[in-house]
Order: structure tokens, then C-alpha cells, then sequence
């Protein structure tokens, strides 16, 4: 059968180790090796099958020597690869580059990849393509770009063949000297690095270098010209900072090869297309920055062309060059023109959002000729960007988000500088800005998207970090945010957000302290009447994060929380709102830690009293008296010890988390037990396995029937019956079940602990049910077996309500509920409780016993008694009728199974009640004598048999054509 | 300078969210892994990944109004790098690029080729400038020319990606951006010593076709208050499509202004532009310090690509808007007195191909009766009854004047659009306009001014058009929002 290659190799790269997990990698590499290999395979696919060793190589071949098979592979697939098959064969140059580079064999020079090297020169010099069909071309393309990528990755690989390389691009005309060049100004790149290392090196080598007489360029190591793997330093642009040190080659002013190599590649950037050209122009910057022998004017013609671009790569090289030479490449008046350049380009209408992005970061980090500092400092404006130039940047409410962030955060440094000590307020600059939070603040009152609440909170945040010592605005900012709040307070987790990061960045600053006070000013002072649950619930939040502040005063809070619970129109205890109650709790919690608790004791005392009395759900109220315990009995110190770890475990890291999580947080999460919100694991019934139900059955013989007297039987039954006098003789049911955890995966609770299940019954037939412990429950070990004591009260089909309480691993307890357990009327069967040493000779009396006694009984006294007999008759083939006493009535059955003309059959049904059957095959049909000294079971019988003869009929393939019901009553 | 991964993702307005491509580039990974030394940071599974980048996107979870991760107010969200935080948070994944539009977003990591140490800015990283380009090309790829592509379109362009980057970034160094057109690989160069540029597919043979069309755009705000400045602004592009013959032929176009039209600014050329004479580049409109700049002739000479594109563009300040309005509300017990007057200014021709006024009223209601009389032109009411469109069709009337004059009443609560830039008195007018065969600056393509070097005559075509791009008239009664910089100094 066909493997579907396509998904499959979907699946892998969707996830790699997801997917290795349901193989070996042994075994999908040499599966993908074989299908290459495929004649039947087309080449579509086998160009698919490439793409995990292009991608994932080191976790395909996961050490050098496999790396090395497989690169070998790969290569004789190659050569036996027809050449027509373009597409195919550039994929294998890449799979095979990435896996020798990535198996570090190229680093090592191991045979595959001198082999590959070799084939990848000769491809790329093979120029037998007269015909000119593109074939080839698109072969060499590629075979260059694994070159570079080999001599990127293991700098030095390539120095020796720098002549060659350098030849092939000046004769190539094709589109592929763009290859070449690239190609070309790595090795070279890479090769000057190396002489740069080399203690002594100069003019000469060099020259050697450039001619390709590589034995005389290195000294050191005439054998390989490859720097050390060690060495990330070749890997690292060399242009970092203007006054970044970069490694030199002194060669004196006369480098007359090396400059008009580089003039011939500078003149031809202009082929090359965009992408090519800014990579081009990048590692020339990096040459020529390593040889002060070559002037960097050597670029001065190419500067214009450059300046005018539109394209964000080209323009960007531009600055790089600006980065390296600074102004011995570019005057004052350059650089005032680039930056003039960079603003209008940071607001271009016909450039993307990222790109004017990428603009105005790169004003921020502008390369200037003479940096004033060269600090760490992460955003610096340029000197030149004067407020005039900055306002074409100004923000407004038209920008898309991120603009407008970018924007205002600019002109916030703007506004910085410019202000100066003590003039600040007087900037009309700062005054904008201002202006413009207020109209981001109303379009969010006006209803403004998610999107724009997040942008006025980041923008506020801006204004806040950069300007938050101009009190008149933060103060009316804070005014400002508190009315608003007020109406939307929805936007509480915001607020808190924005206080909890100004608290944390401006360490100095007493602002969100400030808002925190002013929002609990506003919470209490506003009427309750109006207050919605919503509302409520937000200002919980608040207040709870205002609790946290041992600077502010909680007797407003304390006042609010009693007003909410205690407010005679109030629903709120009443209603029994479990996160509502803890909401308040998580208040009240942090009241109990607060540096002020001697003053709030008296009345958080009765906040807690009032909850443990009056709330409507059992949690809070017993959390809300251990609370009240704790409060009255421990003294502070105590109670900050006891509620300490809570508080450790809460520290930063949950604060920074912004108290979002409404749930988990320290003590209150310990002693809560959380509901969860989906089914985690459910009780399986197990089979009873009926031969061993029968296997203890003694297998004594039978007695003759003639051999049965009266006087045997009455003994047995009184025997029988005289087990009864205790009460508890055989008046329990136990149903097995397992514990399993459901199929859908929660990591929380994959490890369970103190399992304790409650079951609730749903009708009267049965006794109340005591609790069941289960120490655990692991998802990956086998499930325990747990075992249900039922006493019947009447042996009747019933549903069960389960519950349980668990903990998880990390110490959260947790109630959740069980599916219902369904009891059906066939679980309440209990083989006879006879005496041990009963055979089945004294069964077989009893059971004569039982129905001469429900028979007469039934007769005598038809109005009062509980006996009853009926007849029930279908159509059953014997075969069929043997496989329904097996199936169905083994355990039950007295007479022996092999003793066809009637089956007897008594059923026990706890606390006392019998089912006796006499089962025979008359002609066709099967007639069911049915005895029973409690008639109400009688319809429960009737429905049993009739489901499993249905049932037997249709297993054994026959017809039950008809039914007769006759009862005798 | 290279990818460390690649990223398509589709979505349909933030829900029905997958990666659609992905491309890891082992080589660049392998360079990752050995320059971050022991600050190297994995990429995780695409489904990770996707999950990280649409919370820094801020669109993850649509129905949670506020979620920490996304919500943060302390998100750099004003960089065009994301990180990505991995490991629950605890390393950073940095710095990724995420393009958007229409239904895709797509995502790149270029390698930070610094040593470790303390994080780079974005300015010194060229692969970062590189992975803006190559999105942007792969965007315009998959997209095709409108932003709203077929499903099957996408899904086979989708189909083709490995054998375009296989092209354009066989091993995560970007050499191209994929080509727009189906190019099919044309013969090999005659013999020659002429290069054929990297960026040409292939050799056009016949007759020389040269097309310019020149595009202006013109955004305004007026406000029609003391107070505030009105503003105006415009741009222009000029599109090219060449077919003519040779390895590297030579085309000049000349952008001519009138005599007294004011100079063309920021100025940016195509890359196949093969030489800008300075003058050209000075104008700028962040400093319009200099009355005596350079006004012409453009001088553009090139060597053009097969497939059209945008030789130049450019800004220009024009003295005045070619409409000016006046647009004024009051409110009147439960009704609004609306007054409009729009004025087409002499120097625009009077020959529109569309010409519409959108009156929007949202956050009031519907509009229940408009009784509004227009000098010209016809009035409609929008379907979800919050916008009035006044449909001044070719031509305004010979005195280039048009008012509108009425009340509207609103009843019932309203569907459709909203913006919170419209409420109350805080309203506009919308005008949506284009006038073919005219540009605002002056500025035109002059047909006889294009040299093209080559041996048979060239048939040159060219063409100019004005349209209209956010051109706003807000509400003299009432706040309206600032919207340049130019108010405050």
C-alpha cells in the first residue's frame, strides 16, 4: 500500500519529536533513504522527502557518522539522478549541504564532504550548457549558494579557490554572476579576516591571497587556511558600533589587486538584484573597514544611487556604511540629509507599517558621525533630530497602533531633551502629548476596540515613563484615569497593570501609588445603589491590589466591603456567589497582612463573622471562619507568620502576573477547594467473570431425583432460612468497579491524590452509601478497583449521583463530579448464599422446597401473599436455549448444565428475595416457569428475559416469533 | 545576513488561525547555535510558535477583553521585532519579523550576527532589513495584486513555495523576492560581454513598448475653524511598464513641472534607476526650509525589468486642496441641521470619473428621515441606515459649487460600522474622488521626453490621474481630532 508521503512528511515538520515518538529515527531515515531510491516514486515526491534532512538534519542523523552515510547517500543519488530532473537534483545539493554542515563534517573535512565540495566546484564550472535550455544554470545556481552557505559556515573552507572564484563570476553573463559574487566576496571577506589573525601579515600575503598563491598568504598554517571552529568571531558582522573595534590588515596605501577587485564588484552591484546588493555591499563595508590601505571613498560612487532608493534592504546598507566610516565616508551635511532622509521615510505613505517601524528604530539608533556617548543606553535620539524635523513623526489618532507607539515614545525623548530643567511645563511639545493621551482616553470611553484600550494603557504608560515628573500632567492623568474607570470598569485589570509596571520601572516615583489611593477614594465614595455584580467584582480586584500597599490606609476599603455584604437590599450573600465570596475573601486576606491590622480588627473581624454566618455557599463561609479564627486567636506577628508562605509564594512573581489569574494564589488557594470545570475521571463497571462466580461450585455428584424425599427438603429450606435471623446475612451487593481518568488530558490532574468519592442515592430502594477512599490515581498506572457496597432495600434498578474530593500535586484541593452510575436490575442478582458446605444436591432440594412453598402459598392466599408464578414462552432453538443458560444463568443454575429437559434456575436477590425458573423446551418453544416470593419483581423479570432472549435470538441467528405471558395469579 | 526560519500563517480576522508553510534553515541555525554560544534560544514547534506570535500580535484569545501576555502595557509593541516568549517565559526568542495583511501573516527570524552579549539594536542587524524585504515579497507573491486572494489561488501559490525559494532563499540567505508573474526561463544570452542584470527573467523581443502612468493621491483634513490650519497633502508614483529590447537597454523618463509649480519632494527611486543627480533628492517635506530648490527637469534613466514597476514617486506641497469644504451640525431638540458646501477649486478640472461625499452618522441611532436638499448630484441613505452617500457624479455645476442643506431625525438603535471617531458633534464628511488625465502638482510624463535607446521607434503611451486617499471635512461645531504635527509648532 501506498505510504502518503505528503502527510506524513507534513506531520513531521508540524512536530519532529511528536512525530519520532511513533518511530525511531533509524528507521524514518533509512524508510526515507529507500524511498529516494524508488524508481516508482516520482520525483514531486521524493522532492518533498528532502525537506526533514534540509530542515532537521542533526535530529535525523544524530551523530557525524551517520551524517556521513547519509550525505554519501544522497550524493549517489545524485549521480544516478537523470539531469532533467532540475528541481530534484538542487534539492539534493541542499539536503546534502545541510546535513554535511550541520554534522559538523564539513568542519572536520571528513571524505563526504571533500567529495561534495569537489562535485559542487565541478557543477558550478561545468559550462557544457550551449544549448542554453536553463537546465544547467539553475544546477550551478544552486551548487554556488551551497558553497557560500559552507564557507559561511566554516569560514576559511574556501580561500584557496578565491583566483578560481574570481575568474567564473567575470566570466559568467548569464544571471548567475550574481551567485558568483556573492560567493566571491565571502571567500574574500572570510580570507582577509583570517590574514588579519595572522601575527605579521601585511601587503604581501595579501597579494599572494588575491593571486591565489595561497602557500605564501599562510604562514602559519600552510595546510589548511580554515580558521579554528572555536572562533565565532568570523561568524559576527564586523560593523557594531562606530567606535567598535574591528580587526585590522596593515598593508600599507598600495592594495592595488584587492581595490580593483573591489571596484569591478561595486561597479556590477547595480545587476544584482536588491537583497544581493545590500549582502554584497555589507561584506565590502566589512573588507574595506579591515584594510585601511583602501579608502572607504572607493564607495562614494555608488552613495546617491543608494540615498534615493526605495528599498528598505539598500537604504539600510546605506547606514550600515555610515555605522563603519562615519565621516570619512560622509560629511556633516550627509549626515543632516540621511537623517532627513530616514524621518520622511519613518512617515512615507507608500511604505508598510513595518518599515516605517524599521525607520524610526533606526533614528533611535542613528550612526552619527561624532556620538555625544556611547553609552549602553538602548534608544538615543541623534543630536540633529530638532523638535521642528521630529513633529513631521508628531502621533496621531489616524496611526495604526504600533505607529503611533513608536511615534509617541520618540517624541516623548523629544520632549525629554528639549524641556530641560525646570522649563518642562512650559513645553508645548509636552503639551500635545498630553493632549493627545486625553483623545486616545476618549475614544476609548466612546466604545474604541480592545486594540485601542491596550494602545491608550501602553501610550499612558509612555507618557508616564518618560514625563512623570511633570506633575500637572500626572496628577490630571490619574484624575483623568480614575473617571474613567468609574464608568468603564471593565478596564480594571488595566489599571491595575499599568500601576503594577509604573510601581515597578519608576521606582521613584510615588504615581501609582497615588492612582491606587485615588481609585480606592473613588471605589468607596461611589453610591451602592448603582453598583452592577460587574462592578463589584472589579472593585474587589482593585481593592484587593490596593491591600497589598501597607502605605495606604484601608478603612475605606474595610467600610466598602461591609457596605456590599451587609447593604439590606444586597443579594450578594444571599446569592452564595462562590468567586464573588472569595473575591472578597482574597480582600480580606491581604487586610489580615496589612501593616495597619491593629485598627481594622474590630470591624474585619466582623466582615469575617457576618461571612461565616450569612453567606450563602458552605466554602466561603468556612474559609471566612478559619479567617475569623486566625484573626481573633493569633497575635500579628503569628498571623503574619502563618499567612507568610502564602504571601512568599505570591511575592513578585504573581504581582507581575497582574493578578489576573482570578484563581491560585498562596494560602487562600491551599485551603480552597476549587471546583473543576470538566469531568476528570469517572467509575467503569467490570465485568463479573462468570465462570469463576461458578468455579467454586462443588461438583459433587447428583442425587438420584427418586432419592429425594419431603422430610430432606424441609430440613434444607429451614436450614436455608435459619441463616436469615442475622440481619446483615447477605444484604449487601458489591458492584466492582475501576477508577479511570476520561480520555480528555489535563496535565493538571494527570496525578491525583487522596481520592475521596461520596455517592448520593436517587430513590429510596436502597441504604445510604458510605464514603470511598482511593489513595490515588495516576493516568499512566493501571486504574485502581474500587468496590460498592450496595444494601438493597428492594432489589430494584437505580442511578447513583458520585462525587469526590482530591488534591492535586501541587497541593490545590479540588471537588468535582462523577457521571452517574447506572445499577442495572441484573446487577442485583446474587448467587444463592448457601452454606459452604452445601453441594448441589441440597441446592436442588432447596430449590424443590422454595417452589412447592410459592406455589402453595401463591394459591392459598392469592390476595395477601407476596408469592407469585407466571409463565413466560418464546421460540428458541435448543442450541440457542444452552447458550442463553451459559451466557446468562451459570452462577444461578442448580441443575446441571448438561441436563437439557429443564434447567433450574434460582436467583437470589437481596436483602431476601427469590427468582426461581424451571426452564424446558417443548416442541419449539421454550417455557420460562417462573416462582418468585416477592411479586413486584415479577415485570422486572419479565422485561430481563425477554432483553437476553431477543438478545439470543439474535446472536444465535434464530427467530422468536411469538411471546405468551400467562400469569397464574 | 540570513533566516533562521520562515513562516506562513493564514487567519480570517484572527480566528481559523494555522500555519499554512513553515521553513526552518538548518545551516542559519547551525551559525544561531554557534554565535549565541550558551544564550542560544531553540525554535519551538510551529504550533508554538503560532501560539507566541499571535499573543504578541495581539489577537490572540479574541473573547477574553484582557489577557496579561497580550495585554501587557509594557509591550514594545512599537518595534517591528517581536520576541517570543518560549520556555513559559523564561528565554526570549528575538527578533522576529511579522508581516500582516489580508488574510495572512507572515513571520520571519533573521540571525543576530553579533557575539553574545547585550542585545543589538535592530539598526545594526542587516538580516533584519533583508526579512522586511523578503515578507514584503513573499506577501505580494501569495497575495497576488489584490489583497483578498481565492482560496485555491492561495493554496497553489502555497503549493509552489518551495520551488520559488528554492530561487529566491535556497538556504536562508534571501537573493530575491519571488517573481510576480509566471516567468518562464527565457533563452540564454546571445554571445556578449554585456552582464544581464540578476533581477531581469529574461530578453523581450519586438517592438518597444514604453507605458507611464502617473497616480497622484491627495489626503486632506479641513476643519473650517479659526483655530485649526487645514491640511493637504499629496503623492505621486509613476508606474512603469517597458518592453524593450537588449541585454541592459537605456530609458530616460523626465518628470517636467509648470513654471511656477513648487518643487517635487522625497523623492525615492526604483533600484533599476542607474544614476540620480543630487538636486533631485533635496526637497524634503520634513523641512520645507528651502524656497529655491531644484524644480526640474526629473531626469530618471534606467535600465528597466520585464515586469511593471514603480520607477518613482515623490510629494509635493500644492497652495490649495482641489475641494474645500465646509461642513456644519447642529443639534436641535431630537433632530440635526446639517450644512455642507463643497467647492471645486479652479485649477482642477471639471471632470471627475466618480465624485461621492460619505456623511457618516454612527453612535446616534438610525436615520429615520433625511430631509436634505442637495444643489446637485443624489442622495442615498446606506443600508444600515448610519451613512448618508451624496453621489455628485462627473461634474460639479458651473459655478464649481455644491451644497447640501437639511435635518435629519434618528430613531431606533443601529448595526453596522461604527467609529469611535464619530460621535456626537465629532463628525466628517468623507470625500472619495478621482479625476483622470490631470495631477494637482503639475507634474506629467511628457511623452516626447522619453529616450529610449534602441533601434526601432518606440511606442510610448503615457497617463496621469488625481484621486482622493483620506481626504477628511470635519464638523466645524464640534472637537475634531489633530492630525499633524504641523498644529503644534
Amino acid at each position: 500500500m501506498a505510504v502518503n508521503w505528503a502527510e506524513r512528511i507534513e506531520a513531521f515538520s508540524r512536530c519532529p519529536s511528536g512525530f519520532l515518538s511513533g518511530t525511531t529515527v533509524d528507521a524514518f531515515l533509512a524508510e526515507l533513504l529507500r524511498e529516494l531510491r524508488d524508481d516508482k516514486a516520482t520525483y514531486s515526491v521524493k522532492v518533498h522527502l528532502l525537506s526533514p534532512l534540509c530542515e532537521y538534519p542533526t535530529l535525523l542523523c544524530p551523530s557525524d557518522s551517520v551524517g556521513e552515510e547519509t550525505a554519501l547517500e544522497l550524493m549517489s543519488v545524485f549521480t544516478q539522478c537523470p539531469p532533467r530532473y532540475v528541481e530534484f537534483r538542487c534539492h539534493l545539493l541542499l539536503a546534502t549541504t545541510s546535513v554535511l554542515i550541520c554534522t559538523a563534517c564539513v568542519s572536520s573535512h571528513s571524505r563526504a564532504s571533500q567529495d561534495f565540495l569537489k562535485l559542487l566546484l565541478e557543477i558550478a564550472q561545468d559550462i557544457g550548457d550551449i544549448q542554453g535550455d536553463g537546465t544547467l544554470r539553475a544546477l550551478r545556481a544552486t551548487s554556488c549558494d551551497c558553497l557560500r552557505e559552507m564557507e559561511a559556515c566554516s569560514p576559511g573552507l574556501l580561500c584557496h579557490r578565491l583566483e578560481l572564484i574570481d575568474g567564473l563570476r567575470q566570466q559568467e553573463t548569464s544571471r548567475l554572476h550574481q551567485a558568483f559574487a556573492g560567493l566571491h566576496t565571502l571567500v574574500l571577506r572570510n580570507a582577509v579576516y583570517q590574514l588579519t589573525q595572522e601575527t605579521g601579515a601585511g601587503a604581501e600575503h595579501l597579494k599572494a591571497l588575491l593571486e591565489g598563491n595561497t602557500s605564501v598568504a599562510w604562514e602559519s598554517d600552510q595546510d589548511s587556511g580554515m580558521l579554528s571552529n572555536k572562533d565565532s568571531g568570523v561568524l559576527s558582522s564586523l560593523i557594531l558600533e562606530p567606535m567598535g573595534t574591528v580587526p585590522t590588515l596593515h598593508t600599507g596605501p598600495d592594495c592595488k589587486e584587492l581595490r580593483s577587485v573591489l571596484a569591478s564588484l561595486l561597479e556590477e552591484s547595480f545587476l544584482l538584484t536588491p537583497l544581493s546588493q545590500a549582502e554584497l555591499l555589507h561584506r565590502l563595508t566589512e573588507l574595506v573597514a579591515m584594510v585601511p590601505g583602501v579608502p572607504p571613498s572607493i564607495f562614494k560612487a555608488q552613495l546617491l544611487r543608494l540615498l534615493g532608493t526605495s528599498e528598505v534592504c539598500l537604504f539600510h546598507s546605506t547606514l550600515l556604511l555610515k555605522c563603519a566610516f562615519t565621516d570619512s565616508l560622509f560629511s556633516a551635511e550627509d549626515e543632516a540629509f540621511i537623517l532627513k532622509r530616514l524621518v520622511m521615510l519613518s512617515q512615507h505613505p507608500l511604505l508598510t507599517t513595518a518599515e516605517t517601524l524599521f525607520y524610526m528604530d533606526c533614528i533611535l539608533h542613528f550612526p552619527e558621525n561624532r556620538p555625544i556617548s556611547c553609552g549602553e543606553s538602548d534608544e538615543m535620539l541623534p543630536v540633529l533630530l530638532t523638535p521642528r524635523l521630529a513633529s513631521a513623526l508628531v502621533p496621531t489618532v489616524f496611526n495604526e497602533s504600533s505607529t503611533m507607539l513608536a511615534r509617541f515614545n520618540l517624541h516623548c525623548l523629544v520632549h525629554l531633551e528639549e524641556g530641560g530643567e525646570g522649563e518642562v511645563e512650559e513645553d508645548r511639545g509636552v503639551a500635545y502629548l498630553y493632549e493627545h493621551l486625553i483623545s486616545l482616553m476618549h475614544i476609548v470611553e466612546n466604545g474604541g476596540s480592545r486594540e485601542i484600550i491596550v494602545t491608550f494603557f501602553r501610550a499612558a504608560f509612555l507618557f508616564l515613563f518618560y514625563l512623570y515628573h511633570i506633575e500637572h500632567y500626572s496628577n490630571s492623568l490619574m484624575e483623568k484615569l480614575c473617571k474613567l474607570y468609574l464608568h468603564h470598569t471593565q478596564l480594571g485589570p488595566h489599571l491595575i497593570n499599568l500601576a503594577d509596571q509604573t510601581q515597578d520601572r519608576l521606582s521613584e516615583s510615588r504615581w501609582a501609588l497615588g492612582l491606587l489611593k485615588a481609585l480606592q477614594k473613588v471605589i468607596t465614595d461611589a453610591p451602592l445603589a448603582q453598583l452592577t455584580l460587574q462592578d463589584v467584582h472589579w472593585h474587589l480586584k482593585i481593592l484587593s491590589r490596593i491591600a497589598e500597599e501597607g502605605e495606604i490606609p484601608q478603612p475605606g476599603t474595610i467600610h466598602f466591603l461591609s457596605s456590599i455584604i451587609t447593604r439590606s437590599s444586597s443579594s450578594l450573600c444571599a446569592s452564595g456567589d462562590w468567586r464573588l465570596g472569595s473575591s472578597v475573601l482574597r480582600v480580606c486576606r491581604r487586610l489580615l497582612v496589612h501593616p495597619s491590622l491593629d485598627s481594622l480588627l474590630i470591624p474585619l473581624a466582623d466582615i469575617l463573622q457576618h461571612l461565616a454566618c450569612h453567606y450563602g455557599d458552605t466554602d466561603i463561609q468556612d474559609h471566612s471562619r478559619l479567617y475569623y479564627t486566625l484573626l481573633t486567636t493569633l497575635s500579628k506577628e503569628k498571623l503574619a507568620e502563618v499567612l507568610a508562605q502564602g504571601a512568599v509564594e505570591e511575592g513578585r512573581q504573581v504581582k507581575k502576573r497582574s493578578l489576573s489569574c482570578i484563581e491560585g494564589e498562596g494560602l487562600t488557594s491551599m485551603l480552597t477547594i476549587q471546583q473543576t470545570e470538566k469531568v476528570v475521571f469517572k467509575l467503569v463497571a467490570v465485568e463479573p467473570d462468570l465462570k469463576e462466580e461458578t468455579s467454586q461450585e462443588s461438583r459433587a455428584p447428583i442425587p438420584n431425583e427418586a432419592e429425594t424425599c419431603l422430610e430432606q427438603v424441609h430440613t434444607t429450606v429451614a436450614a436455608y432460612r435459619a441463616q436469615f435471623s442475622n440481619p446483615d446475612f447477605a444484604s449487601e451487593l458489591t458492584l466492582t468497579y475501576r477508577l479511570v481518568h476520561v480520555e480528555v488530558c489535563d496535565s493538571r490532574f494527570d496525578h491525583l491524590f487522596s481520592i475521596r468519592l461520596h455517592f448520593n442515592l436517587t430513590d429510596e430502594y436502597y441504604e445510604e452509601l458510605s464514603d470511598l477512599s482511593v489513595p490515588c490515581l495516576f493516568r499512566e498506572r493501571p486504574s485502581p478497583v474500587v468496590k460498592l457496597r450496595l444494601r438493597p432495600r428492594q432489589p430494584y434498578s437505580t442511578t447513583l449521583h458520585a462525587s469526590a474530593i482530591f488534591s492535586t500535586q501541587d497541593g490545590l484541593s479540588w471537588h468535582t463530579t462523577l457521571p452517574d452510575i447506572q445499577v442495572c436490575f441484573r446487577q442485583t442478582f446474587m448467587p444463592l448464599p448457601a452454606p459452604q458446605s452445601w453441594g448441589r444436591a441440597e441446592k436442588l432440594h432447596l430449590f424443590e422446597g422454595l417452589w412447592e412453598e410459592i406455589c402453595s402459598e401463591g394459591k392459598a392466599n392469592e390476595e395477601q401473599s407476596d408469592c407469585a408464578t407466571s409463565l413466560l414462552c418464546c421460540q428458541l432453538k435448543d442450541a440457542a436455549l444452552s447458550f442463553l443458560m451459559e451466557k446468562h444463568f451459570l452462577p444461578f443454575l442448580v441443575s446441571e448444565l448438561s441436563n437439557k429437559e429443564e434447567f433450574k434456575v434460582l436467583i437470589f436477590l437481596p436483602p431476601k428475595s427469590h427468582v426461581l425458573l424451571k426452564v424446558s423446551s417443548e416442541e419449539d418453544t421454550v417455557h420460562f416457569k417462573i416462582a418468585t416470593d416477592n411479586w413486584q419483581l415479577l415485570s422486572h423479570i419479565g422485561s430481563y428475559l425477554l432483553a437476553i432472549t431477543t438478545h439470543t435470538t439474535l446472536a444465535a441467528d434464530c427467530d422468536a416469533s411469538y411471546w405468551v405471558f400467562k400469569s397464574k395469579n | 545576513m540570513s533566516a533562521r526560519a520562515l513562516w506562513v500563517i493564514s487567519h480570517d480576522k484572527g480566528e481559523r488561525v494555522s500555519v499554512r508553510f513553515s521553513r526552518r534553515f538548518s545551516t542559519v541555525e547551525h551559525r544561531a547555535k554557534r554565535l549565541a554560544g550558551s544564550s542560544y534560544v531553540a525554535i519551538p514547534d510551529d504550533n508554538t510558535v503560532l501560539q507566541l506570535l499571535l499573543t504578541e500580535l495581539g489577537i490572540s484569545e479574541p473573547d477574553k477583553p484582557y489577557a496579561a501576555l497580550r495585554d501587557d502595557c509594557l509591550d514594545r509593541q512599537r518595534s517591528p521585532a517581536l520576541e517570543l516568549r518560549v520556555d513559559a517565559g523564561n528565554r526570549v526568542l528575538w527578533p522576529v519579523l511579522a508581516m500582516s495583511r489580508g488574510p495572512l501573516i507572515l513571520a520571519c527570524l533573521p540571525l543576530v550576527d553579533v557575539p553574545p552579549g547585550p542585545r543589538p539594536p535592530l539598526a545594526h542587524l542587516l538580516s533584519v532589513s533583508q526579512g522586511l524585504t523578503l515578507l514584503a515579497g513573499l506577501h505580494a507573491f501569495l497575495l497576488g495584486s489584490g489583497s483578498r486572494p481565492d482560496s485555491e489561488g492561495l493554496a497553489s501559490r502555497l503549493a509552489a513555495l518551495p520551488s520559488v525559494l528554492l530561487q529566491a532563499c535556497p538556504l536562508g540567505t534571501p537573493l530575491d523576492v519571488p517573481a510576480l508573474g509566471a516567468s518562464a526561463p527565457t533563452a540564454h544570452m546571445p554571445a556578449g560581454n554585456q552582464k544581464q542584470p540578476a533581477w531581469k527573467t529574461g530578453l523581450h523581443r519586438g517592438r518597444p513598448v514604453v507605458n507611464l502612468a502617473l497616480i497622484e493621491t491627495v489626503r486632506s483634513m479641513q476643519y473650517g475653524s479659526r483655530a485649526r490650519q487645514d491640511l493637504w497633502d499629496v503623492y505621486g508614483t509613476v508606474t512603469c511598464k517597458c518592453e524593450v529590447e537588449g541585454v541592459l537597454p537605456n530609458v530616460t523618463v523626465t518628470l517636467t513641472l509648470p513654471p511656477n509649480g513648487s518643487p517635487l519632494q522625497d523623492v525615492l527611486v526604483h533600484p533599476c534607476v542607474t544614476s540620480l543627480d543630487s538636486s533631485i533628492l533635496t526637497a524634503s517635506s520634513v523641512d520645507n526650509c528651502d524656497g529655491s530648490a531644484f524644480s526640474g527637469p526629473y531626469k530618471f534613466p534606467f535600465s528597466p525589468p520585464l515586469e511593471p514597476f514603480r520607477l518613482c514617486s515623490y510629494t509635493s506641497q500644492v497652495p490649495v486642496p482641489p475641494i474645500l469644504g465646509s461642513y456644519q451640525l447642529k443639534e436641535e431638540e431630537k433632530q440635526l441641521h446639517v450644512s455642507v458646501n463643497l467647492k471645486l477649486h479652479e485649477s482642477v478640472k471639471n471632470s471627475f470619473e466618480y465624485c461621492e461625499a460619505h456623511l457618516p452618522f454612527f453612535n446616534r441611532g438610525q436615520i429615520g428621515v433625511a430631509d436634505v436638499k442637495v444643489s446637485s448630484g443624489q442622495l442615498d441613505v446606506s443600508k444600515e441606515k448610519s451613512l448618508l452617500v451624496w453621489a455628485l457624479g462627473q461634474k460639479f455645476p458651473k459655478s464649481r459649487e455644491v451644497t447640501m442643506e437639511g435635518k435629519i431625525v434618528f430613531w431606533g438603535p443601529t448595526a453596522g460600522p461604527t467609529d469611535p471617531l464619530c460621535t456626537d458633534l465629532t463628525a466628517y464628511i468623507k470625500l472619495y474622488f478621482k479625476v483622470p488625465d490631470m495631477t494637482l502638482s503639475g507634474c506629467c510624463v511628457d511623452q516626447h521626453s522619453v529616450q529610449v535607446y534602441s533601434s526601432t521607434k518606440p511606442r510610448i503611451t503615457t497617463s496621469r490621474e488625481l484621486q482622493s486617499k483620506e481626504y477628511f471635512i470635519w464638523n466645524s461645531t464640534g472637537t475634531a481630532p489633530v492630525s499633524s504635527g504641523h498644529m503644534i509648532l
